[in-house]
């Protein structure tokens, strides 16, 4: 009786870890499969990277501009222009654009826009029983569907954060024009504050994102089931996840990447 | 295969049918008529509170502690780690919450709303209510608006409080640069109740765009379970890009001419 309470009390949890391990497993499996030859995967790949590229470039250039302007634009500038220091807001940006919002917008949006579509996609071949079809011909899905989508989404979160980088420090600029200022003094700070290890970071650490993102798409796709509610709701548990576990992860990446490198936290 | 324009046509194709759709959910709750099924709404927010309320309470926990990290490392980068409660108060109250309310709402809730709506579409639940004489958009839309806006500026609000809590775990016990009490004055004195009124407005405008918008992509979905997975990703696309035009809108009306601060003339 007891043990049956603590057994129902227990599901979540055991829920909880056997997704996690699931997870991991299909992360190992992808990585394997990534490596090992052969590589039938070209065309699907660069389809794939096409396709998120499509879906995702009109979102993140209006979420960075207006996030940027909106939040450490107009706000720090406005507490700045208090203390006649407007031209610190490129500094500012640093820390902003480059280190916080430029992955994290990037990973939003491509977990939104294209992660979403991912698992829409395969819900819906896994509904069909198409992933059974091609398993009985002898084709991988793995190999074939989940290791493009994968390779896809980490070059091109990638990329994506670049951009999103150059759109955040054009709506620094744009805040900086709102106020009447000139440009020199905003260009100053931003480069003799940026560093290497800030740009590197930002960009690898995006790149994992788009891991993330994609393993757990990949998996919520595949493992769809019950009809046409089963599909929505499996898109809906995959954005959830996903953006808890790159909100998550970018947390204790900042943390660990500023506690370790203090030439980011020297006065310029 | 989509092309390149695809993306903001659809947005902008969408766009005016939402908000003709929004209007009239919204009409139907103003005047009055959803209130035949106020049973309907109480269980909505309920729904809401039960299934939603921890997700979206963790998410907003995770991003109090960035707020602290990056407040406490910047103001220590400019020599003045003393100060690391003006960002985080800032980032908090002002951006970071709504902002993340925003997305793990438009995550939790909206595609969970497409989700169940448009399953219903598809197994012609939705022309049943209809032949059985109850009005669908009633009875599924503005009862879920409803339930939302009764729900929702309670978790909001207990979702500030978290993420102050975890600034100031961040902010004090992680970095550790500036004592409780100094952390504290400097944390409070940059925040009044107008900010968190105008910070609620905020969140309250994103919740019920979020909620129309999932229940517009629901409402009109079709063509199978593929039909229903495809909503559901669109209606991302839609709430992502609205998310922060509120945001950014809302910034700009109440911090844009005034940054609220005591100090300065």
């Amino acid at each position: 009786m007891a043990g049956e309470a603590v057994a129902r009390g227990a599901r979540p949890v055991t829920e909880f870890f056997v997704q996690v391990g699931n997870l991991v497993l299909l992360t190992a499996r992808t990585l394997l499969s990534a490596v090992r030859p052969p590589y039938p995967f070209g065309e699907e790949l660069v389809d794939q990277l096409l396709f998120v590229l499509k879906l995702s470039w009109f979102p993140l250039i209006v979420s960075t501009f207006a996030l940027n302007l909106g939040a450490p634009g107009l706000q720090a500038a406005g507490v700045l222009s208090l203390f006649g220091a407007l031209d610190r807001l490129g500094g500012f940006f640093v820390l902003t654009a480059i280190r916080w919002i430029g992955p994290l917008v990037t990973a939003v949006v491509v977990a939104g826009v294209a992660g979403t579509a991912i698992t829409a996609d395969l819900g819906a071949r896994k509904i069909r029983e198409e992933l059974d079809a091609l398993q009985v011909l002898g084709v991988d899905p793995i190999k074939n569907l989940v290791v493009p989508r994968f390779l896809a989404l980490i070059m091109i979160t990638g990329l994506l954060d670049i951009s999103a980088i150059v759109f955040g420090l054009s709506a620094g600029i744009a805040a900086e024009l709102l106020y009447h200022q000139s440009l020199g003094g905003f260009f100053a700070t931003l480069f003799s504050n940026a560093t290497v290890v800030d740009l590197l970071a930002s960009v690898l650490m995006c790149t994992m994102f788009g891991a993330i993102i994609a393993v757990v798409c990949c998996y919520k796709g595949m493992t769809a089931s019950g009809g046409a509610a089963g599909v929505g709701r499996a898109v809906n548990q995959a954005v959830v996840i996903a953006l808890v576990a790159v909100f998550f992860f970018q947390f204790v990446v900042t943390s660990v990447l500023l506690a370790t490198n203090p030439e980011l936290q020297s006065i310029r | 295969m989509i092309g390149w324009l695809d993306v903001p046509r659809d947005w902008l194709d969408s766009f005016g049918e939402v908000v003709g759709f929004g209007t009239r959910v919204a009409g139907l709750v103003f005047s009055g008529r959803v209130f035949r099924f106020f049973g309907e709404g109480l269980r909505q927010a309920g729904i809401l509170i039960f299934g939603s309320a921890i997700v979206i309470w963790a998410f907003v926990l995770i991003l109090g502690l960035q707020c602290g990290i990056q407040g406490a490392y910047f103001n220590r980068s400019i020599g003045a780690p003393s100060l690391a409660g003006l960002f985080s108060a800032y980032c908090d109250l002002r951006e970071g919450v709504p902002y993340a309310f925003g997305y793990i709402l438009a995550a939790k809730v909206g595609t969970g709303i497409v989700a169940e709506l448009g399953a219903m579409r598809i197994s012609d639940e939705i022309d049943a209510l209809e032949v059985m004489g109850i009005q669908p958009v009633t009875f599924l839309a503005a009862t879920r608006l409803l339930g939302a806006w009764i729900a929702i500026p309670f978790i909001y609000l207990v979702g500030i409080a978290l993420a102050y809590l975890a600034s100031y775990i961040a902010v004090v016990q992680q970095v550790g640069d500036v004592s409780s009490g100094g952390y504290s004055l400097i944390f409070w004195m940059y925040q009044s109740p107008p900010d968190v009124f105008f910070s609620l407005i905020k969140g309250m405008v994103m919740a019920t765009v979020i909620v129309l918008v999932g229940c517009y992509y629901g409402y009109t979905a079709s063509g199978g379970p593929v039909g229903v997975g495809t909503a559901t990703a669109k209606s991302m696309v839609v709430n992502i890009i609205l998310v922060h035009i509120i945001g950014m809108l809302g910034t700009v009306v109440f911090w844009g001419s005034n940054p609220r601060a005591p100090i300065g003339g």
